[in-house]
């Protein structure tokens, strides 16, 4: 398997907070891997700088074997990365219809095939499909948020927080289609939850005030009670 | 430094107070009693742009309230110092009536609002001194009798400069007062402050009340200074004189903004001298807004905002290297 | 009666040259968080240009084509050099769309002259019709037809196409449009152009309908403009028409029975909205 994306050291500054000093780690092909932390860490922050909304002041972000760091968001984008946003980021006066539309690029058999293939997997967006995208309910929007990312051929997707908010039951929904989802693509995911981020993981990364300071295998870390004590503050 | 900056203040201010009597040119004394007159103006202006980030397109308007008023006074009843004084306080309360109500409707909004309400505003008094014909008499204006006491021009040009001088002591105090303090709080950072527990909106409001009554006395000054009031002080050039002064001179100074009416209202004077070379510089507007579109642009700090750059970037050079030599 | 009809269609038909102003500054502030003050400069742009391109060529067409090109094209150069260098700033935004503003009234003066200039009507568009004992204006008819079909079809282009679809999702997340691979600068500049055409198209209407144009009434009825925006709800589209035509009828009722308060009527409609809604009647952001 081959490595699709690569941070290297990258520092980021908001306004005059320097929220990343130093965070590395390796994506490979396929897999699902897991950014971890305490609340602050600079784990959103680290989506954001990949898809070029808060572009680093140091460091590399490398997607494919491309240098992308200081590129403009929608050419990130169009490289093929989804993003799904912590806030899911819905038009909220848009319907369901509308919002799939601004995202979609194209308009051919591929792109309604992947539509039917998310809509199945989403019956409730089929049935709200004409429905404001504000009036939907908080896992609904992370259906949406989630599909609308996913619905143009994107090879990496960027996921922030899908359990947040979510009550456990829609927790579990939105988990598995995420592992359904990791069959056609690769993922890289922030979550506080473990059991949702030890079930679909494969690799994780430890964020830490603003640096990577720990990786390994999701197997690994299920054993090692001490270290998520020490960084995640759950036993 | 501070000390040093507060000598050369009281030099600049001898010099000028001794000035009328050592060189005797009526033009000088002339335009230099309007540099300290927009002077006034300009850093009411500044309270509002450099110290609480408010932008107003109307300012004119507390100009013209305070320039009118005084006009009406002295020719509706008569020349006289009571009705000096009650031409005086009837500005202030006009002005801050105006500006109390406009900031509470329009500052707890984005500052476009605010902007946006004093240009329409704005608008409207200068229609009124159009319309109200029996008091204004219209476009043209009128010309009005002053008290004796302001009629020597001399007098009069140190009664002015008094008052820029007390004016400026006066919001320097105010500047760095808590009051103050808690303004520039607001213009770096508004949530921050607000989640300070300070409530904003109380705060802009203050500032706006200030800025207006203190460009209501400019404009009084202004008039008493012509002996005549038409509708030209409540348009938009009175404004953009304010806002270039401030601009160019350097927001958030108070100094900036005298530098800048003593620049701007020379750069007058000259351009109206070039007009009869050459009739584009009638159209002086022209160069003033240009000027001042790269200013905002490139120079958004201005003159003393820049000075105090390029000096506080020395003394970090400075105290950079003898780090390193300390360390070597 | 026939007066009632009169001022109705004269309030309708300044409602509709405002119109074509605010609704490209509602669109554009509601897209790219630019209050652009230099709108009514382009106004009296597309005035001036429109009045002489039909002086020059006669042809009342050639005009209005001519005037909305100037408007485009004034329009991208605005957003190229002054707006686009200062994104995300709102203080020097503003400033700098005064200064705009000013230098775009004065360099009329430069190029056409200080004095006021007169402007009419094509033959065509000139007289009136009477229907039995109401008298009723073409040109007036002509601009609110004209006024009608701009928002129809910019409402049928937010509506149904994919730009549509984007300027509005643009209006509500800005970095979300751009995370899904849609460069938004280059719907910030078409829907600046296409603000700054319909302010120019307003404007070349004007001109033979008020029979003469001036470099100021561009501050002038960008101040209506503002008032319109904040009534109709910055950044909604529909609130721009209605509250255009509110604008528009009162204006014109008041000006011919109490005509010293028609501006303060407005103002004093605009304060109620700011104290009691200050998203505006049809809007959604504050």
């Amino acid at each position: 398997m081959s490595t699709q994306l690569k941070l290297s050291e990258v520092e980021t500054y908001i306004g005059q907070y320097h929220i990343l000093q130093g965070v590395s780690f390796e994506v490979r092909e396929g897999e699902v891997t897991v950014l971890l932390g305490r609340n602050g860490a600079g784990k959103t922050t680290t989506l954001r700088t990949i898809m070029g909304l808060n572009p680093p002041s140091k460091g590399e972000v490398i997607y494919k074997g491309e240098v992308i760091q200081g590129l403009p968001t929608y050419t990130v984008a169009q490289k093929g990365i989804g993003y799904v946003p912590e806030d899911q980021g819905i038009f909220s006066g848009l319907t369901v219809e509308e919002n799939m539309k601004v995202a979609m690029k194209n308009n051919d058999d591929a792109t309604k095939e992947r539509l039917d293939w998310i809509l199945e997997l989403f019956p409730d967006l089929k049935k709200f499909w004409k429905k404001q995208g504000g009036l939907l309910s908080g896992g609904q929007k992370q259906m949406l948020s989630i599909a609308r990312a996913y619905i143009n051929e994107n090879d990496l997707l960027l996921i922030d927080e899908p359990s947040k908010g979510l009550a456990p039951i829609v927790v579990e929904k939105v988990m598995e289609t995420i592992l359904q989802m990791k069959e056609k693509t690769t993922i890289v995911l922030v979550e506080q939850n473990f059991m949702m981020a030890s079930t679909i993981g494969d690799k994780f990364y430890i964020i830490d005030d603003g640096k990577t300071v720990s990786e390994g295998s999701m197997n690994l870390l299920k054993e090692d009670e001490e270290m998520r004590r020490k960084y995640l503050g759950i036993a | 430094m501070n000390n040093r900056m507060n000598i050369l203040y009281v030099i600049t201010a001898v010099f000028l107070l001794v000035l009328p009597f050592v060189y005797e040119s009526r033009t000088l004394l002339i335009l230099l009693t309007q540099v300290f007159i927009f002077a006034i103006f300009a850093m009411s202006y500044d309270i509002l742009l450099g110290y609480t980030g408010i932008v107003s397109f109307g300012h004119a308007m507390f100009f013209g309230i305070g320039a009118y008023t005084i006009g009406v006074f002295m020719k509706q009843f008569e020349p006289t110092i009571p009705y000096f004084l009650l031409a005086v306080l009837v500005t202030i309360v006009l002005t801050a009536i105006v500006s109390f109500v406009l900031g509470l409707l329009t500052l707890r909004l984005k500052s476009h609002f605010y902007a946006m309400l004093t240009l329409a505003f704005s608008g409207l008094f200068l229609v009124l001194a159009e319309k109200w014909r029996t008091v204004t008499y219209g476009n043209d204006g009128f010309t009005f009798r002053i008290p004796d006491l302001f009629k020597d021009r001399t007098d009069f040009y140190l009664i002015c400069l008094v008052t820029m001088i007390v004016v400026f002591a006066i919001l320097r105090r105010f500047t760095s007062s808590p009051l103050g303090r808690v303004l520039q709080a607001i213009r770096e950072n508004e949530q921050r402050t607000e989640s300070l527990g300070y409530s904003i909106l109380h705060y802009k409001v203050i500032a706006s009340v200030i800025s207006g009554v203190m460009a209501g006395l400019a404009g009084l000054l202004y008039s008493m200074s012509l002996r005549f009031v038409n509708t030209s002080v409540f348009t938009m050039d009175i404004t953009l004189d304010a806002l270039l002064m401030t601009i160019i001179g350097g927001v958030g100074t108070l100094v900036g903004a005298i530098i800048g009416a003593g620049l701007i209202e020379f750069a007058h004077h000259w351009l109206t001298e070039l007009a009869k070379v050459h009739w584009i510089f009638e159209r002086w507007i022209i160069f003033f807004g240009i000027i001042y579109i790269l200013a905002v642009m490139f120079f958004p700090m201005g003159i003393v905002g820049t000075l105090k750059k390029i000096k506080l970037n020395r003394t970090k050079k400075e105290e950079k290297k003898a780090e390193e030599k300390i360390a070597s | 009666m026939d007066v009632l009809i009169n001022l109705s269609l004269n309030g309708l038909a300044t409602g509709m040259l405002i119109f074509l102003l605010a609704a490209g500054l509602t669109l554009i502030f509601g897209l790219m968080d630019v209050l652009n003050f230099a709108h009514g400069g382009l106004f009296a742009w597309g005035a001036y240009s429109g009045t002489w391109i039909y002086a020059t060529t006669g042809s009342f067409l050639i005009a209005i084509a001519g005037a909305i090109l100037t408007g485009l094209i004034l329009g991208l150069l605005t957003e190229r050099w002054i707006i686009k260098p200062v994104y995300g700033n709102h203080v020097q935004q503003i400033l700098i769309t005064l200064g705009l503003m000013l230098v775009l009234s004065e360099l009329l003066k430069v190029v056409w002259g200080p004095n006021q200039i007169s402007a009419s009507p094509p033959s065509y568009l000139a007289g009136s019709w009477e229907l039995g004992n109401v008298i009723i204006i073409k040109y007036r008819v002509f601009i609110i037809a004209v006024g009608i079909l701009v928002f129809g079809l910019v409402q049928y282009i937010l509506k149904n196409t994919k730009i549509g679809l984007i300027v509005r999702a643009g209006v509500m997340d800005k970095e979300m449009v751009q995370a899904l691979g849609i460069n938004i600068q280059k719907v910030f500049m078409l829907v600046f152009m296409i603000g700054a055409g319909m302010a120019a198209l307003g404007g070349a209407m004007l001109g033979p309908y008020s029979g003469v144009i001036y470099a100021e009434m561009g501050l002038e009825f960008a101040i209506l403009a503002f008032i319109v925006v904040v009534i109709g709800g910055m950044g909604s589209f529909p609130g721009s028409i209605l509250a255009a035509i509110l604008v528009g009828v009162s204006g014109s009722f008041m000006a011919y029975y109490v005509p010293s308060l028609s501006l303060a009527v407005n103002m004093l409609l605009m304060a109620v909205v700011l104290i009691f809604r200050p998203q505006g009647l049809f809007g959604l952001k504050g």
